[in-house]
């Protein structure tokens, strides 16, 4: 292994900062990545699983009570319909934004530094809107009915409406699903090659290999893999903008002070990906420590998350500044008194920590040395998804317990029911993700090892200096 | 034994890259280059055309708009008229959401099953998987395989074209019985 | 392609006009084109005043949303450290940099600002209850004073990254770049609150009783689309002159047809977004909007808008091909900037010509006017420097700079 300095602060090739640190080459990169899926369980793996899967325990006594007993064991009530149930929804589907943005979208602006995230990225997406639907799906109070909500042939000659926003969360939500689990493979189809190909058992090899479909690595494959990669990430694209637009449809076309105004699709996307990036933060600094993958994962990386998570969060405050200026331009008493409500009134405690998760506290990554120091890292990750979390109850509920009517005005409060759903769907997820990490390749190889400069195939040997352009001296302006 | 291809391994993506482009020159056609990961620009080297998966994709996602905005118009319209907030029967704004993302499933399931399909794969029995060194392919080595069924393709000659253009391991791979 | 070549020796006969170069006419050319059109416009408007005002603002908020888009373009390029764009940025430079030229060219705007906003008058008559309710903003003082707000935040920012970036010309230091992305980040901040006030000032306000939370947003996509239109259209045109051939190339051009297509979907999506919410809660306060847009022959200019700034740019901009062929960007570009002047004036004329759209010759005349001036300042800076920041040290990234 080449010795490269960890401050090189330049690729020799590129002219740019290396990504990959310790001078790992292909074979390493493959060693690093697999080590973790092949060796014995680690225990900080069961450390993480365990609780995970009583929390998923937890989920299922829950939701089963929940269809046993009805909505009722929920603390929702008139006027106060919607609340953790929905807040829990745009949450997990929000958190899962971060994961196509980073496959998808970062893709497209050609930024290498993903490759060493992606993989994660995507899995989170797709753990993450297995929590979202849950949601919806246990929250119409007949279960067994929910065969309504899809355009299939009934009984009574039916069919849904399709012009309501939460028929459209139903297409929305499932088809971002689906996609996601779609990207997410094809990505990882070389990788299973990977492990197919390293398996030691009969039982690995058959499993890996199914699943790896017989990938032999041939350029002609590669070509059609590429287009295939290219569009999914040009369709993810514009696919992750619309289902949080949409989701932020579900309120924004009424008519409620608060819920209805124009900025809610790209303010509730730009907070979407503020908080998924924040999980990715999380579950970044615990993976990449417990599986010893700091130097493909590295600081850099964590720098640019940083980044974008100070990005949309101003986003999101210029958001809430717009609405509430809007709120007092409009001259509609009723758009004045939902805001002053929301900073002065019974849920001001909620809003308050929603300003300083939000707003506040991400302005520490205007600093580099907070950008990349790991505690302050994982601390303000967290720190946000709490922060989002309560916007989403602090749009939902304000708006709804005290709109136009005094006289219908209430307040709302969880129930012990409203609180397990919530942490079991947390099970879920870090199930899933547990199980991820110990049978799959968390990180993407193949594409990481396109970053390395040795990929590149019109490489020259690296010269410290990158070039500069000057001016010739005769005919010098 | 009868050969079914032969398999030269290469050290790096350069070496490939000009093997590749030797290959293509000698006028070979039925033969194929194998990397752990997309090699830039070996498309050109090897001769290749451009995929024509992106019609496949443009077509399908089009068609998947469509029959998802006709689906709202006629039920909205014809099979199931409802007056919702006072707004037409055929209210196309509110059609656009669902459109959209039949859309990006057609193009997304085209551009999956579009890509297999192409690729042909699943295709789990390859005599190539027989090569000895082959299994490197996932890590780090790379390869040119050249079918003996290609018009050009003699045992010694197509070999020594590979050593010349800087293979470091060629052998031939028997078909599997 | 190779991802990183010999250090290049630029020619100063590549990055330069050369004196005696048709473009060095430009300036005057343009100066002239404008003066005709002030002296049009200001002769036609002792007969027409509220015409002119409403005309002059369609004008001037065409060619400022250029200039703005190109402050844009630059600090977003800074704060990105962004690699391929930098032999375009001189550009977008030039292109900022008349900002300053808008504050004067603001003037007429408030020598017409009772005859444009309802609300001058109806504040000072203090009858309309809801009017009086938005009177501490809408007040003539406070409105002019937040005008030389967003003029002096947008000239000292457009001025400071300007004249580093030329400094650096001669110098290379890489100190400059370092300092400009850190201040890029705030500067990108100030830029969002101030162009969208300006957006409420100076076209949410011309219906007072109208509101909308994402309005902002919509003016900057068109901005932000409307000057990569100009700057391809800049590009290819030097290019035609015989300049920059062999520094911005294919690939450049190929990614400046993905960010026309990129922001051209962004501006539909934030246009739609706009409309779909507002036809869906049908709320009266808000729906007045597009009922004057639906008036008469503005519903066929409504059409045209999404027809024209989305649907056919979508389609002509999705294929490879057409992102590589110089010649067809740019005319997919010059449709795109007529596009964003329909989008323009379908947001200011209704409020003069409730019953339909009608051309008038003040149009015209106010176009010329303010876009001669505006083109006039442009060509001058652009000839005042190399057309290539030759000193930024990532140049080479940018020239030898490979698509997918």
């Amino acid at each position: 292994m080449a010795p490269i300095d960890e401050n090189d602060r330049y690729d020799p090739v590129a002219g740019r900062p290396t990504l990959i640190l310790g001078g790992h080459d292909f074979h390493s990169i493959t060693e690093a990545v697999a080590r973790p899926v092949e060796g014995k369980t680690p225990l900080a793996w069961w450390l993480c699983f365990l609780p995970s899967l009583a929390l998923l325990g937890l989920l299922g006594v829950a939701v089963s009570w929940l269809f046993w007993e009805g909505i009722g064991v929920w603390g929702l009530n008139v006027p106060v319909g919607w609340a953790w149930d929905i807040t829990n929804f745009v949450f997990w589907v929000g958190i899962g934004h971060a994961g196509t943005l980073i496959s998808a979208i970062l893709f497209l602006f050609r930024q290498k530094w993903r490759t060493s995230i992606n993989r994660a990225a995507e899995a989170m997406t797709i753990f993450a809107v297995m929590c979202a639907l849950i949601f919806p799906g246990i929250h119409v109070g007949r279960v067994w009915v929910a065969y309504f909500m899809f355009p299939i042939p009934n009984q009574m000659g039916m069919w849904p409406n399709f012009r309501s926003p939460l028929l459209w969360d139903v297409f929305a939500v499932s088809i971002y699903g689906t996609v996601s689990a779609l990207f997410w493979y094809v990505g990882l189809i070389p990788d299973l090659a990977t492990m197919r190909d390293r398996a030691k058992t009969a039982v690995r090899q058959r499993v890996y290999g199914f699943f790896a479909l017989g990938w032999r690595g041939s350029n002609r494959h590669w070509q059609h893999y590429e287009v295939a990669y290219l569009t999914l990430a040009g369709l993810a694209t514009p696919l992750v903008l619309s289902v949080h637009s949409i989701v932020s449809m579900d309120f924004a076309v009424s008519q409620i002070p608060g819920w209805h105004t124009t900025i809610f699709p790209p303010y509730f996307v730009a907070g979407a990906i503020f908080s998924g990036f924040a999980m990715v933060i999380t579950l970044m600094v615990i993976c990449r420590s417990a599986f010893g993958l700091d130097q493909i994962i590295t600081l850099r990386h964590f720098d640019y998350m940083a980044k974008i998570i100070l990005v949309t969060g101003t986003m999101v405050g210029y958001a809430y500044g717009m609405e509430f200026f809007i709120a007092w331009y409009s001259g509609s008493p009723y758009e004045l008194f939902t805001f002053t409500n929301r900073a002065m009134g019974p849920y001001a405690w909620a809003y308050w920590t929603m300003i300083s998760c939000n707003v506040i506290s991400p302005q520490v990554f205007w600093f580099k040395k907070a950008r990349t120091s790991i505690p302050i890292l994982f601390v303000m990750s967290i720190f946000v998804n709490i922060g989002m979390w309560f916007e989403r109850f602090v749009i939902i509920v304000t708006s709804l317990h005290r709109d136009f009517l005094p006289s219908a005005w209430s307040y709302f409060r969880p129930t012990i029911w409203d609180v397990s759903c919530l942490l079991g769907s947390f099970g879920l997820f870090f199930t899933m993700f547990c199980l991820f990490v110990r049978f799959l390749p968390m990180v993407a190889t193949a594409e990481v090892k396109t970053v390395l400069p040795q990929a590149d195939p019109h490489a020259h040997p690296p010269d410290h200096a990158p070039a500069t352009a000057r001016l010739a001296e005769e005919g010098a302006h | 034994m009868t050969p079914a291809l032969i398999l030269a391994e290469f050290s790096t993506p350069a070496a490939l890259y000009r093997g590749c482009e030797r290959v293509r020159d000698a006028g070979y056609t039925r033969w194929d280059a194998h990397s752990p990961f997309p090699v830039h620009g070996l498309d050109g080297a090897m001769g290749m055309k451009r995929s024509m998966l992106p019609w496949i994709i443009l077509v399908l996602g089009l068609g998947g708009a469509a029959t998802g905005f006709l689906l709202q118009a006629w039920v909205h319209s014809m099979a199931y008229p409802l007056t919702i907030s006072g707004k037409p029967h055929f209210a196309w704004p509110a059609y656009v959401p669902i459109t959209f993302e039949l859309g990006v499933l057609g193009g997304a399931l085209a551009a999956v099953f579009g890509m297999l399909g192409l690729n042909q794969l699943p295709r789990h029995h390859h005599p190539i998987f027989d090569g000895s060194r082959f299994s490197r392919f996932s890590d780090d080595a790379f390869f040119i395989s050249i079918e003996a069924a290609d018009a050009k393709f003699d045992r010694e000659a197509t070999a020594k074209l590979l050593s010349a253009a800087g293979a470091t391991h060629v052998e031939i791979v028997p078909e599997t019985p | 392609m190779s991802a990183v070549r010999a250090p290049r020796v630029l020619r100063a006969e590549q990055v330069s006009i050369p004196a005696g170069h048709g473009l060095w006419r430009l300036p005057m050319i343009s100066g002239a084109v404008g003066l005709v059109g002030l002296v049009l416009a200001f002769a036609f408007r002792g007969g027409d005043p509220k015409q002119f005002a409403f005309s002059w603002l369609f004008a001037f908020l065409f060619f400022l949303s250029l200039a703005l888009g190109a402050l844009f373009f630059v600090l977003i390029h800074y704060a990105t450290q962004a690699g391929w764009g930098i032999v375009v940025r001189r550009l977008a430079e030039n292109t900022m940099a008349t900002v300053p030229v808008f504050a004067v060219l603001f003037i007429p705007l408030l020598m017409g600002m009772s005859d444009l906003f309802t609300w001058v008058h109806g504040v000072a008559e203090g009858k309309d209850h809801l009017l009086m309710s938005k009177a501490p903003y809408l007040n003539t003082s406070f409105f002019v004073i937040r005008a030389a707000i967003y003029f002096t935040a947008w000239s000292a920012i457009a001025f400071y990254f300007f004249r580093r970036s030329r400094a650096q010309d001669a110098t290379g230091q890489t100190s400059v770049s370092l300092t400009l992305k850190r201040i890029s980040g705030p500067a990108i901040i100030v830029l969002a609150l101030t162009q969208t006030f300006a957006a409420v000032d100076w076209i949410m306000s011309l219906d007072p009783g109208w509101y909308s939370t994402i309005f902002g947003v919509y003016w900057f996509a068109g901005s932000f689309v409307s000057f990569f239109a100009l700057m391809t259209l800049m590009v290819v045109g030097l290019q035609r002159a015989g300049l920059l051939t062999e520094i911005i190339g294919l690939e450049h051009f190929h990614d400046l047809g993905k960010l026309l297509f990129a922001f051209t979907v962004f501006w539909a999506y934030i246009g739609f977004s706009q409309f779909f919410l507002i036809w869906y809660g049908n709320i009266p306060e808000e729906t007045i909007f597009f009922r004057h847009r639906l008036e008469g022959s503005w519903k066929a200019i409504s059409l045209l808008l999404a027809a024209g700034h989305f649907i056919i740019p979508f389609f002509f901009f999705m294929p490879r091909t057409i992102k590589r062929k110089p010649r067809l960007l740019a005319l997919g570009a010059a449709w795109m900037l007529a596009m964003h002047a329909v989008d323009i004036y379908w947001l200011v004329m209704p409020l003069q010509h409730p019953h339909g759209f009608s051309i008038s010759l003040l149009d015209v005349a106010a176009f010329l006017a303010v876009g001669g001036v505006f083109f006039a300042v442009l060509s001058r800076l652009m000839l005042g420097a190399p057309l290539v920041p030759v000193g930024d040290p990532r140049l080479p990234e940018s020239l030898s700079f490979e698509n997918v």
